[in-house]
């Protein structure tokens, strides 16, 4: 079942791009069908799931590498593929209006659905390679919609950032995960989380595995110091935004975290750098939030903060700090994913969203207004709403920290206390700047463009949803919070979820913030003024390009340094160097006894004649005075080889050689065609023997590697298999067999690179002749030569 | 001048190498030969065209399709590879004998398909990178 709604999501993307979705008016109701029969699907097993039912299911697809599918729903997994596939239908509902007939829209939703398979894989994906199979795709996708607007070059940096970013941590990853893989034995998750966790935290590569797993968890929930590239991804179109940079691609990290946690929790180093990173992130995106003036900014730092408090979250290994992780990840999802569509129903509707040119929305908006409302007061966490219920969670981690006498749980629960203190403050700014005010302070933007009531809805659905929970929790707190906890924490958990507990510390301290909140949001004037003069240094997004400049500088100089050398020069090292690293292999055995070569036998009369020839061909190449008669005398020495090889019997060889030195033969001459015609400058004799004494070395060390390998094999051959087997193959050419039956995987690789070869080649082709026309009697820079095979003898003698 | 002959020459060995390639795809299972093979010898059939009818008259004749090719090519070869999956193996020779009345019995099988693959990969790189080569070269390079 599982991987037929996969696969249902994965050919719905192709589909809707060609359905031409942007025809109807209300196509995003079709478009949300999908994702709603996955949500539908999810919810008939919230049920059993939340009892401690676990559905598997594995497809095995190379036996022989022990490659298989592993999909598996537990508490965890389902309570993330709800979010995904719940707040997806939304946001294909949303987008349908959001789009407005413009075309985009087909490639918008294949874009978006893809990311939906990819996402839903991760969170199902039971097998650590698959995992990061799925992670990838979505990091690709994410780069494919945050450049989206293709002529907006801020878009286009933020895309490359995001993708530099995420890709190198996700690099990172996959290599703890090898590391993982070898200290459990095994890429199945679920079989790594069965062993004792001491297995891991006693193992000797214990740290260097959990930092490169946390670098790539941290690149992609977008943690200090890599929280630079989401503020940057806000060029995404807000449905987008909405949906990847808030409700759900920018969890995976979290997500990973607390898959991991029943293995990882026990050890310090987790606890700290968690608790540290995870703090600081929530502090300095919260900060930071206060400083800006573009709604997507505001939300975008919020989420910022809020992955930070997530993640600080699952430093701690009790049920309440699962419980509070589970509810400040869905409360999240449903109050950020509401605001954000909000912020681009009113860039929609009056063409801006800098926060300074709106006020009194509104009279002209009151749905949206409602919305707004319900989203915000969550996010404030003012009861009772489904973010009172977290908020009241994560600072009750604090105080039972505190209470086992460690005074660092007094910081904690004032750094909690700050944070939500500038959550009420900024959701207040976002409810009444917007929507209630009288006046903007800046030229106030008129409502054009009212929205219908259905591209409201979305955001209402949301927002209901979120504000229902804390109501219906004696049906859904089972399936929905205790499975999923149940599963960070690797025990059973037990549920006391309630709205009111009375006058507790945990209450007062809450109200304590909410006061603080509304003091900040009182001050908010002198506040941001005091914020807009300290320098922008926090953002990082500097440093990163600074490293990126110098990166592309070292590349270049390198570049102009290897490539800088006639080519002749650069053929001799490589073969040097090739003949160098064996010569000693090679010529360490004793030809005349080692190798048993039976010197006395004489070589037939056609080896003689074609050896003879190939010698005589090589010498008029060597000597010619034209280009022309140096390329057909090579052409002749292929010739000579090819006929070699059909006197060996390999008649596919000889094809192939034949076919090669034709193409290439003529390709040189077109080449040299174009070139005006010139005498071949006779070379200089110190050169000249240095080429003769590189072309002894080089064939010398040939000549042995041949006698070596026809003597004596190094390794039992697999030939005699091959010949064996090749007609239970069904073939009678073993040439072919082997290149598309027995050894078919090496041949896929071989045409993929082909293929990517083609692309990369066609583009430098291209990129050369578009260049602006260089000033024939400057020498040109080598390291930009308009193609290799122009300038084959370029410098020295050319 | 010597266009002319080629021209000429063209006429009669192009369709005799689109042959050749077809018949070397086809046998190449059993005899010598195989998609490698098949697509340098067309890649060698629109080099002559190259050569005799001049680069544009290729380039607007098969210009646009040939990296569509290559994506077929390479689509088709995985394609071949994902029809063993059933099995539970990925690219595992799969075969399907097909008796035809009168005419024996024709073996067809996922690695024919995967052939037909690399020739179509192999067929389009090279002649793609034929024709950017031999683009002519703008006007004041040496």
């Amino acid at each position: 079942m599982l991987i037929t709604l996969l696969a249902l999501l994965a050919v719905s993307a192709p589909t809707l791009w060609l359905l031409k979705p942007q025809r109807w008016r209300h196509a995003g109701w079709l478009a949300a069908l999908p994702p709603l029969v996955v949500t539908a699907w999810l919810l008939t097993q919230l049920g059993p799931v939340g009892q401690g039912a676990v559905i598997r299911e594995q497809y095995v697809w190379s036996e022989a590498f022990g490659l298989a599918l592993d999909l598996r729903l537990d508490g965890l997994s389902l309570f993330f593929g709800l979010i995904v596939a719940g707040i997806g239908a939304a946001i294909a509902v949303y987008a349908g209006y959001y789009f407005e007939k413009k075309t985009t829209l087909g490639y918008f939703y294949a874009l978006l659905f893809l990311f939906m398979t990819s996402m839903l894989g991760l969170v199902w994906a039971d097998n650590l390679l698959a995992l990061f199979v799925f992670w990838e795709g979505t990091s690709i996708t994410s780069y494919l919609l945050i450049s989206f607007k293709l002529s907006d070059p801020k878009a286009l940096e933020g895309a490359r950032r995001a993708l530099i970013v995420t890709g190198m941590g996700a690099l990172a990853m996959l290599g703890g995960f090898v590391l993982l893989g070898q200290i459990g034995g095994s890429y199945t998750i679920s079989a790594l989380l069965a062993l004792p966790p001491d297995t891991f935290t006693s193992h000797a590569l214990f740290a260097p595995m959990l930092i490169l797993i946390l670098l790539g968890a941290f690149t992609k929930s977008a943690q200090f110091p890599f929280h630079f590239w989401l503020p940057g991804a806000m060029s995404a179109p807000t449905p987008a935004s909405a949906y990847l940079h808030s409700a759900t691609m920018v969890k995976a990290g979290v997500y990973l975290l607390a898959r991991l946690h029943p293995a990882f929790a026990e050890s310090s180093l987790w606890f700290w750098t968690l608790l540290v990173v995870g703090g600081v992130t929530m502090l300095m995106g919260a900060l930071i939030a206060l400083r800006q003036v573009d709604l997507k900014a505001i939300l975008a730092y919020a989420t910022v903060s809020q992955l930070g408090v997530l993640v600080m979250l699952l430093a701690f290994n009790s049920q309440t700090a699962a419980l509070a992780l589970v509810l400040g990840i869905l409360a999240h999802a449903l109050y950020k994913g509401p605001l954000f569509l909000i912020a681009g129903i009113i860039d929609h509707a009056t063409g801006t969203r800098d926060i300074r040119r709106l006020a009194g929305l509104a009279k002209a908006m009151p749905l949206l207004a409602a919305g707004a409302l319900l989203a915000g007061l969550s996010m404030a966490g003012l009861i009772p709403t489904f973010g009172f219920l977290a908020k009241e969670t994560l600072l009750e981690v604090f105080f039972h920290w505190m209470e086992s006498g460690d005074p660092l749980g007094l910081v904690g629960l004032i750094a909690s206390a700050l944070a939500g203190a500038l959550f009420v403050a900024y959701s207040l700014v976002l409810i009444w700047e917007p929507f209630f005010r009288r006046a903007a302070p800046q030229k106030q933007a008129a409502v054009q463009h009212p929205p219908s009531a259905l591209f409201v809805l979305p955001v209402l659905l949301l927002a209901g949803v979120g504000t229902a929970i804390p109501f219906l929790l004696g049906i859904v707190e089972q399936g929905l919070f205790a499975a999923p906890a149940s599963a960070v924490l690797g025990a059973p958990v037990t549920l006391h979820l309630a709205l009111w507990h009375g006058w507790t510390p945990v209450f007062l301290t809450s109200l304590l913030a909410i006061g603080l909140g509304l003091l900040v949001f009182w001050l908010r004037q002198p506040v941001q003024a005091a914020f807009a003069q300290a320098p922008d240094k926090l953002s990082g997004t500097g440093i990163f390009d600074d490293l990126m400049d110098n990166l592309y500088g070292f590349a270049g100089s390198t570049t102009r340094i290897v490539l800088g050398a006639p080519l002749s020069a650069q053929v001799g090292v490589t073969l040097l160097a090739a003949a160098g690293f064996l010569f000693y292999s090679v010529f360490s055995h004793n030809f005349m006894s080692d190798l048993g070569v039976d010197w006395s036998a004489l070589p037939t009369f056609y080896e003689v004649v074609l050896a003879v020839l190939a010698v005589l061909a090589a010498l008029v190449t060597v000597k010619a005075r034209s280009r022309l008669s140096a390329i057909i005398s090579l052409g002749m020495v292929g010739a000579a080889v090819m006929l070699i090889y059909v006197f060996f019997s390999a008649p596919d060889l000889a094809l192939t050689q034949f076919l090669i030195e034709v193409l290439t033969l003529v390709l040189l001459v077109l080449v040299f065609y174009r070139i005006p015609p010139q005498e071949v400058q006779p070379i200089p004799k110190r050169i000249s023997f240095r080429h003769l004494l590189i072309s002894l070395i080089v064939a010398s060390w040939g000549f042995g590697m041949a006698l070596l390998a026809a003597q004596r094999p190094l390794f039992a051959s697999i030939s005699d298999y091959f010949s064996l087997n090749v007609l239970a193959a069904h073939g009678g050419n073993i040439v072919n067999v082997i290149l598309v039956d027995f050894r078919a995987m090496d041949t896929l690789g071989e045409i993929s690179v082909m293929v990517v070869a083609a692309l990369g080649g066609y583009a430098l082709l291209r990129a050369s002749r578009l260049r602006p026309v260089q000033d024939p009697t400057q020498p040109s820079d080598p390291a930009q030569s308009k193609k290799p095979a122009s300038k084959p003898a370029g410098g020295k003698h050319g | 001048m010597a266009e002319r002959y080629l021209a000429l020459l063209d006429r009669i060995l192009t369709p005799i190498l689109f042959v050749l390639a077809i018949i070397f795809l086809i046998v190449g299972h059993n005899e010598p030969g195989g998609g490698f093979i098949a697509g340098l010898v067309v890649a060698t059939a629109f080099l002559m065209q190259i050569l005799a009818r001049g680069d544009d008259f290729v380039r607007k004749l098969i210009g646009v399709y040939l990296q569509p090719t290559m994506g077929v090519g390479l689509v088709i070869a995985i394609f071949s590879a994902v029809l063993s999956l059933p099995e539970g193996a990925f690219l595992l020779g799969t075969w399907w004998k097909i008796s035809l009345p009168g005419a024996g019995v024709l073996e067809i099988g996922s690695p024919t398909l995967f052939d037909i693959g690399v020739f179509l990969v192999v067929s389009a790189f090279v002649t793609s990178y034929l024709l950017e080569l031999s683009r002519p070269a703008r006007g004041n390079r040496r």
